[in-house]
């Protein structure tokens, strides 16, 4: 019996797809990862069924690649080397949400816009990252350690993720956290070595399917407010973000650059359907452009469940003497623009509207990374230098930085634009994205999601820690089925 | 028995002790059995306590060396690799060299007295790296001093050592806020069991700073994290600082206090807490609103810790034995109680706050709080928490009777119910060693909130056998054993791993827990350390080690699983 025909058996035939269409559409993403067709995509129900597969797969030695939306955007699932895509978009259930505890148990195939709209009406809310796709995966992402928009808060922003439920390399069941008996689920810790769940991090599903997480939610405080304050340049932002942490104020803290400020702001595009999009031309960009800061910092407060309107009062005042001592005006909406507060309340907790961005071009190609907060402004004038270099017009790099636990560190995406259907612009953008890549590491750029040529370039310089998961992928994956081509190159 | 037999330990041969001494230096190892004595008590062993009595020489090592730098322990560990001699490495010393040695005899005991130095203080990315041997006390007083701290101490001691809890423990009264120590590592650099050096977190990349947890890709500190001890010696770790709102300096002396229980002072048991900090208690007529009220506080996102300290109170806050068996008995301390931390660290506006919803959520949920008012003689007495939520300095001056162990179970605040129902069983079955292993029975069990919105706490059940006599400490084994045997049957939290530590034999005879986590440790050793000579026998044990694990171990594991309605496990079938 052939592979189709025991995968037809296992999540029945309607199920599994290798029309030449299909294989197609899962070769390649939006970034610059090379295609590369899979042979067979299939689409089960449940572990049992994705059990049965592991087992197949590590028999014939197929690779197999988890699928949750496909919208990683970086390459993550492309299958370098065949094998069959595992889309787990038909396991969308959210199995639980937990209003005395405040957590979700919800499957590989949830969707952020999903979650919240669930939520939300129930008085709670899911932490999101900025710039999510509305249908990307909860599950995907939050393994993937996309730091959310409270990252700045050591204690809201940060470990939101509880229990999970792996289908190991080998097909075998394993549950981390206090849900490892199968039991109530309640926190990370555990089973025995205290936080194994971070092993399959960053991972990008070369140690297992992970089919069910558990995730913290908050109160959705009918009492939040966002203020903003404007910069010429980041050398400016630096002191005055760090006395404003220091403080504690606030759930999120992120800045935008002129360019990404203006296309949230821009009203004539949408958020697209799918990545890459359609370019569109809008006057309505231009001209706004023209009047924005170099960088604008938003400052997210929140209240909580009891007298929220005094919590955000408090915050606020004492935000209000920071920037008072600074000399640093303190704005409720920007110039002209009234409508900001309220954009900036509703992209906190459904964040895509900052994906209109990829309207300008049709494909957006960051480059994230972290560095120490007093990084920030360095890591700027060298992507704006080698823009420069690359005949990229400075003005076309959006820009977004986001605090990490109270200044500890910045996450930072700095966006290249291409019209991918330029063959032309597209190797331009690719070698400029490429040797920024590099340049940007040798200043000391973390890519803790190396994706794509990340990987390379990163491991190289840690090459006693790629030798030990190398190590510990050999031991648990022993066949190499696993998403293979990533991260253990 | 000859009770005047003397124990010796095995010893090194000559050749290997003379290239240890190479390394160190002579001054810095000894195999003088008077020292070696010191290093073969752990503070909370009862197996370790049980092999004194049976004159087993298995807790002793062979020789202690005293290295002062990352390279002699990595020069340490390959030696013994080379000869296959077992290490185990030694801070305060609380674990047993092996509950279960797998392997023979004899063992030599790294001890990192010498790597006592906090290396850098870095205010910009909030952050300090320290020498394994820098303990809570040493770290939190440099650090307070540019306005800075840890996010809290142990409540054991705050000499606890923070490389030694990053392998295993580090809860605080402060884990609402800050999460337990586990939350808290940006990176370690790390002598593995093969003499590898590994770094984690950010530094795992030559170019990059020392700021943040996460290396590229799949994360091998979260591995480390609870392995006590077998899956590598850390020699150097940075660790998070958080703003501290409090003065420069805490009223106390910074290497703890004397160990005497005639010694108080009042600026130490009765000192107001640190500025911009207050301290509530509660009290509750009954576990169930004890739990609601835990539950509202840790929602309504004040104060920075919320603990039920339950019996604690009574060994904690009393001056001798006897003070803390009379408080015992009289419930001196209300029953259900529990406490939150509070601190300003935005301003003195957040304390305000704070006071006003403490109130209302007291009021709403049926409690009282103490106060000059109400209890002020129990207030007063519960004053030395004040600076002990924040810097434990008393530990090693509580009133309590030989602590031994301790069962942990974690989960959603409903954890409580469980505890005390799972203990109370566990008492009523076995009896109690001493009348504060009743803490939870007829008193609110530990309940400590580990999670900012308390959906993970810690509770715990203590048990204070005498130490002088095997019946006691066996009794007091029975009681853990039985606790944890219900604990998986009922599936509760994450069983005996509650605390991320797992030692053998329990954690190959569940395979309940994962399922199959037994293969998984396993298979880390078997990456870690291929030659099995970092503290074996501890964690995990290989099928080989597990099918010479001695019958009658095997039986009585066997009974407790079927007592627990557990199939029994034949070895000889397990993987």
């Amino acid at each position: 019996m052939n592979l189709k025909s025991n995968l037809e058996k296992i999540v029945g035939s309607e199920f599994v797809k290798d029309d030449y269409e299909t294989l197609n559409k899962y070769s390649s993403d939006q970034s610059f990862v090379k295609p590369s067709k899979p042979d067979i995509v299939i689409f089960p129900h449940n572990v049992e069924q994705i059990q049965k597969v592991v087992k197949l797969a590590n028999q014939n030695n197929t690779p197999i690649i988890p699928y949750s939306s496909g919208l990683n955007l970086h390459g993550a699932t492309i299958p370098q080397q065949g094998g069959i895509i595992l889309n787990l978009s038909r396991m969308d259930k959210i199995i639980e949400i937990n209003e005395k505890d405040w957590f979700v148990i919800i499957e590989s195939g949830v969707t952020y816009q999903q979650l919240q709209d669930s939520l939300l009406p129930k008085g709670l809310r899911l932490m999101v990252p900025f710039g999510i796709p509305p249908k990307r995966s909860v599950l995907s992402s939050y393994l993937e350690r996309d730091p959310v928009m409270a990252a700045a808060s050591f204690e809201y922003g940060n470990y939101l993720q509880m229990d999970m439920e792996i289908v190991l390399p080998d097909g075998e069941l394993f549950r981390t956290g206090c849900w490892n008996l199968g039991g109530r689920p309640g926190g990370y810790y555990g089973p025995g070595v205290n936080m194994p769940f971070r092993f399959w991090t960053g991972a990008q599903g070369t140690l297992g399917i992970i089919t069910k997480i558990i995730i913290s939610i908050q109160h959705l405080s009918p009492v939040r407010k966002y203020f903003f304050l404007c910069f010429d340049n980041l050398e400016a932002v630096i002191e005055p973000l760090r006395k404003i942490q220091m403080k504690e104020i606030g759930w999120e803290c992120f800045g935008l650059n002129r360019f990404n400020l203006t296309a949230l702001l821009t009203d004539d595009w949408k958020v697209p359907e799918s990545f890459p999009t359609t370019k569109i031309a809008s006057s309505k960009f231009d001209k706004l452009l023209k009047s924005l800061p170099a960088w604008t910092v938003a400052i997210g407060l929140t209240g909580s469940t009891n007298f929220p309107e005094e919590k955000v009062a408090y915050e606020e005042e004492a935000l209000r003497q920071i920037c008072k001592d600074v000399g640093l005006e303190l704005l409720e909406s920007l110039p002209d623009h009234s409508e900001t507060n309220q954009i900036f309340l509703e992209e906190s907790l459904r964040s895509w509207g900052i994906l209109k961005k990829f309207c300008y071009k049709g494909s957006v190609h960051d480059l994230s990374f972290k560095v120490p907060l007093d990084k920030l402004p360095s890591m700027e004038r060298l992507m704006l230098k080698l823009a420069k270099e690359g005949n990229y017009s400075q003005g076309d790099i959006g820009g977004y930085f986001l605090i990490l636990e109270r200044g500890r560190g910045v996450h930072i995406e700095f966006d290249l634009h291409c019209n991918l259907k330029d063959k032309q612009e597209r190797k331009n953008v690719e070698e400029l994205w490429n040797k920024s890549s590099q340049y940007l590491l040798e200043e000391g750029a973390l890519y803790d999601r190396p994706y794509g040529i990340w990987s390379e370039l990163t491991y190289k310089k840690a090459s006693n820690y790629h030798h030990k998961i190398k190590q510990l992928k050999d031991e648990f994956d022993p066949k190499g089925i696993m998403n293979p081509g990533k991260i253990y190159i | 028995m000859d009770a005047k037999k003397k124990v010796a330990p095995k010893y090194l041969s000559p050749e290997i002790y003379q290239s240890l001494e190479d390394i160190v230096g002579k001054e810095y190892i000894t195999q003088d059995r008077a020292i070696l004595e010191t290093y073969s008590k752990f503070s909370i062993d009862i197996s370790g306590y049980l092999k004194k009595h049976a004159k087993d020489p298995s807790n002793i090592p062979a020789c202690v060396v005293l290295p002062s730098t990352t390279e002699e322990i990595q020069a340490i560990v390959r030696l013994a690799n080379k000869h296959k001699v077992p290490f185990v490495p030694f801070t305060n010393g609380q674990l047993g060299i092996a509950n279960y040695p797998t392997k023979p005899l004899p063992t030599i005991c790294i001890h990192f007295s010498r790597m006592n130095k906090i290396l850098e203080i870095n205010t910009k990315n909030m952050s300090a790296k320290i020498q394994p041997y820098v303990d809570y006390g040493q770290l939190q007083a440099d650090a307070m001093k540019v306005g800075l701290w840890n996010g809290g101490t142990p409540l054991s001691t705050s000499l606890c050592k923070i490389s030694s809890q990053t392998a295993l423990a580090g809860l605080y009264q402060t884990s609402m806020k800050y999460g337990t120590l586990g939350k808290n590592i940006v990176s370690l650099k790390m002598v593995l069991p093969d003499g590898e050096i590994l770094k984690t977190g950010s530094i795992s990349v030559d170019s990059v700073d020392d700021f943040w947890e996460y290396a590229p890709g799949p994360d091998i500190y979260g591995l480390f994290r609870g392995c006590a001890g077998t899956l590598g010696i850390i020699t150097e770790l940075t660790t998070k600082l958080h703003p501290w709102a409090g003065e420069k300096e805490l009223p106390e002396p910074p290497a703890g206090r004397p160990s005497i229980h005639t010694y108080r002072e009042d600026k130490y048991d009765h000192a107001p807490p640190p500025k911009l900090h207050r301290l509530y208690w509660a009290e509750y007529n009954d576990i169930d609103s004890e739990i609601k009220a835990l539950r509202e506080v840790a929602h309504s996102g004040i104060g920075i810790g919320l603990n039920a300290a339950g019996i604690y109170n009574s060994y904690y806050c009393s001056t001798t034995q006897e003070q803390t068996i009379k408080r015992t008995k009289e419930n001196f301390f209300p029953p259900y109680n529990f406490y939150v931390i509070c601190t300003g660290i935005t301003s003195h506006k957040q304390l305000d706050y704070a006071d006003k919803v403490i109130n209302k959520i007291i009021k709403e949920t049926g409690g009282t709080l103490l106060s000059k008012d109400h209890k002020p003689d129990v207030l007063k007495v519960l004053s030395t928490w004040n600076l002990d939520c924040i810097r434990h300095v008393c530990g090693y001056r509580m009133s309590r009777y030989s602590y031994l162990d301790t069962w942990f179970c974690s989960g959603v605040p409903a954890v409580g119910n469980d505890a005390q129902e799972i203990w109370s069983e566990a008492i009523n079955t076995i009896g109690e060693t001493y009348i504060t292993d009743r803490g939870g029975v007829d008193t609110t069990p530990f309940l400590y909130a580990s999670d900012p919105c308390g959906r993970n706490f810690f509770t715990e059940a203590d048990v204070y056998p005498n130490p002088m006599d095997p019946q006691s400490l066996q009794q007091a084994q029975q009681l853990m054993m039985f606790s944890i045997g219900r604990t998986i049957a009922k599936k509760i939290g994450p069983g005996v791993t509650a605390f991320g530590a797992s030692f053998e034999p329990l954690t190959s005879f569940f395979p309940e827990i994962g399922p199959n986590f037994h293969l998984f440790m396993r298979k880390l050793r078997k990456v870690f350390d291929p030659n099995g000579v970092c503290s074996p026998g501890r964690q995990i044990f290989t099928k080989e080690e597990l099918l010479a694990v001695p019958p009658p171990l095997v039986e009585a594991i066997n009974q407790l699983r079927q007592m627990n309605g557990l199939d029994t496990i034949d070895i000889s079938k397990m993987e």
